[in-house]
């Protein structure tokens, strides 16, 4: 039990929502699917606002882009018939190593972004496709890109409403190494291919849990312009990975190690993205 | 603070706490199938239905579920007659300590309303989250397996 806690709100609007967390940051907290708040044993969680009555868990498509409400499950979202349509088996596979299926019927996807964790599957899947997000924040609604979300001054601290996504050509695949199936990356890397004429457009490579909140590898994705797409493109995917990682060491691996990972998911993300040519 | 809970189809007026949890809440009612273990979400002994889907009792405020139907392993059995997955379980000798089961059935039971023919590939991803210490799985796969072909030909007769 969190026994501070003392109040609990179920705003009906993203405004109020807003406003209720203006009124005692310090010792509120948004409730979204729950797994990170009710890990956290905090003393200072006097307050819980819970985001479930914004009916903000559905999925849409507008023009040619997918909209997901920020409180839609992990599971529901890679389940969804919508997102299976438009990005094919990219989230459906990818997210289906995140946390156990209990988990993923609990964790969001706005929940899963929105602590800026480092080893957030789900953050390194939705940068590899370009993902925005609209936020609500003292200025009112906005829309950003989510890396951008990932710098904002400590300070600042949105509610983010939205996720969205566009295929656009795009193919993407996510690799994980972790200790176990169950347990949080030690690295994740995701890529996306854009080609033309057999040869790499562009691309999107990120890396996560480096141990720091996934990043794209904005050299590794220049050098890869249009490289020719043949069996020897997942290799040097891989070498340009090693040669740019950016990252450090912590309990789960070093730098060192990590690097060699990064670099072998990268491989073998490039792989697949060329069995789906 | 007063919620309600429909637990296995009947209804619960409840006082609790604004931070507590499901699981505490639970096994304060008398459902004593829900098992407390890791208390980090990482080992599935909490599990429970929500509206059907396994969710861990350890980290859900049960504030947060008011109104919702909530399904334990006592709700399974009909008196005497244990439901299909407990009774596979136990021929197929996948209840040792026994401590993890009620969270393996009702995974086992979510899964199989999902998908009634679920391949050994489909009951290891959905047993993912359900640690056990004893038996290394494959007699709740097996179980689980049994228990699916037992409820698709009731259904087909």
């Amino acid at each position: 039990m969190l026994s501070n806690v003392s109040e609990y709100f179920r705003p009906r609007t993203v405004e109020e929502a807003f406003t209720i967390m203006e009124s005692d940051r310090d010792h509120s907290i948004f409730l979204s699917g729950g797994t990170i708040v009710a890990l956290m044993e905090s003393s200072r969680i006097e307050r819980i606002i819970d985001l479930k009555a914004l009916r903000l868990d559905t999925v849409s498509l507008k023009g040619d882009e997918l909209v997901i409400g920020a409180t839609t499950t992990i599971e529901s979202f890679r389940k969804d018939n919508l997102v299976r349509k438009e990005f094919g088996d990219f989230f459906y596979e990818s997210l289906s190593c995140v946390g156990s299926w209990q988990i993923r019927n609990m964790a969001t996807i706005g929940g899963s972004i929105a602590p800026k964790l480092g080893w957030s599957d789900v953050s390194a899947c939705l940068l590899a496709v370009g993902a925005n997000l609209m936020v609500y924040g003292a200025d009112g609604y906005r829309r950003m890109v989510l890396s951008d979300y990932f710098t904002l001054p400590a300070g600042e601290k949105p509610l983010i409403t939205h996720i969205m996504i566009s295929r656009d050509g795009w193919l993407s695949a996510f690799k994980k190494f972790s200790k176990t199936t169950f347990d949080i990356a030690t690295v994740n890397v995701a890529l996306s291919i854009k080609s033309e004429s057999g040869r790499i457009k562009s691309a999107r490579v990120v890396c996560g849990s480096r141990p720091q909140y996934p990043v794209r590898f904005e050299v590794v994705e220049s050098a890869l312009e249009d490289l020719k797409i043949n069996e020897v493109m997942p290799s040097i995917v891989r070498s340009l990975v090693f040669d740019n990682f950016a990252g450090g060491s912590n309990m789960l691996a070093s730098f060192e190690y990590r690097k060699h990972l990064a670099s072998v998911m990268a491989q073998r993300a490039a792989e697949r993205i060329m069995e789906m040519m | 603070m007063k919620i309600s809970l429909v637990i296995n189809g009947k209804d619960h007026e409840i006082d609790i706490d604004p931070g507590q949890y499901l699981l505490e809440v639970l096994r304060d009612l008398g459902y004593k199938s829900v098992r407390r273990s890791c208390n980090s979400a990482s080992c599935g002994s909490c599990t429970v239905l929500l509206n059907g889907a396994p969710v861990l009792s350890c980290s859900t405020f049960a504030v947060s579920v008011d109104g919702q139907s909530i399904e334990t392993v006592e709700g399974l059995s009909e008196g005497d007659r244990l439901h299909p997955i407990q009774e596979a379980i136990l021929e197929e000798g996948g209840a040792q300590c026994g401590y993890c089961i009620p969270g393996i059935v009702l995974t086992g039971e979510a899964l199989i309303r999902e998908n009634p023919e679920p391949s050994d590939e489909d009951i290891r991803l959905a047993l993912n989250g359900n640690l056990c210490r004893c038996t290394g799985y494959e007699p709740q796969n097996r179980a689980i397996k049994k228990a699916a072909e037992l409820l698709r030909s009731d259904r087909d007769d």
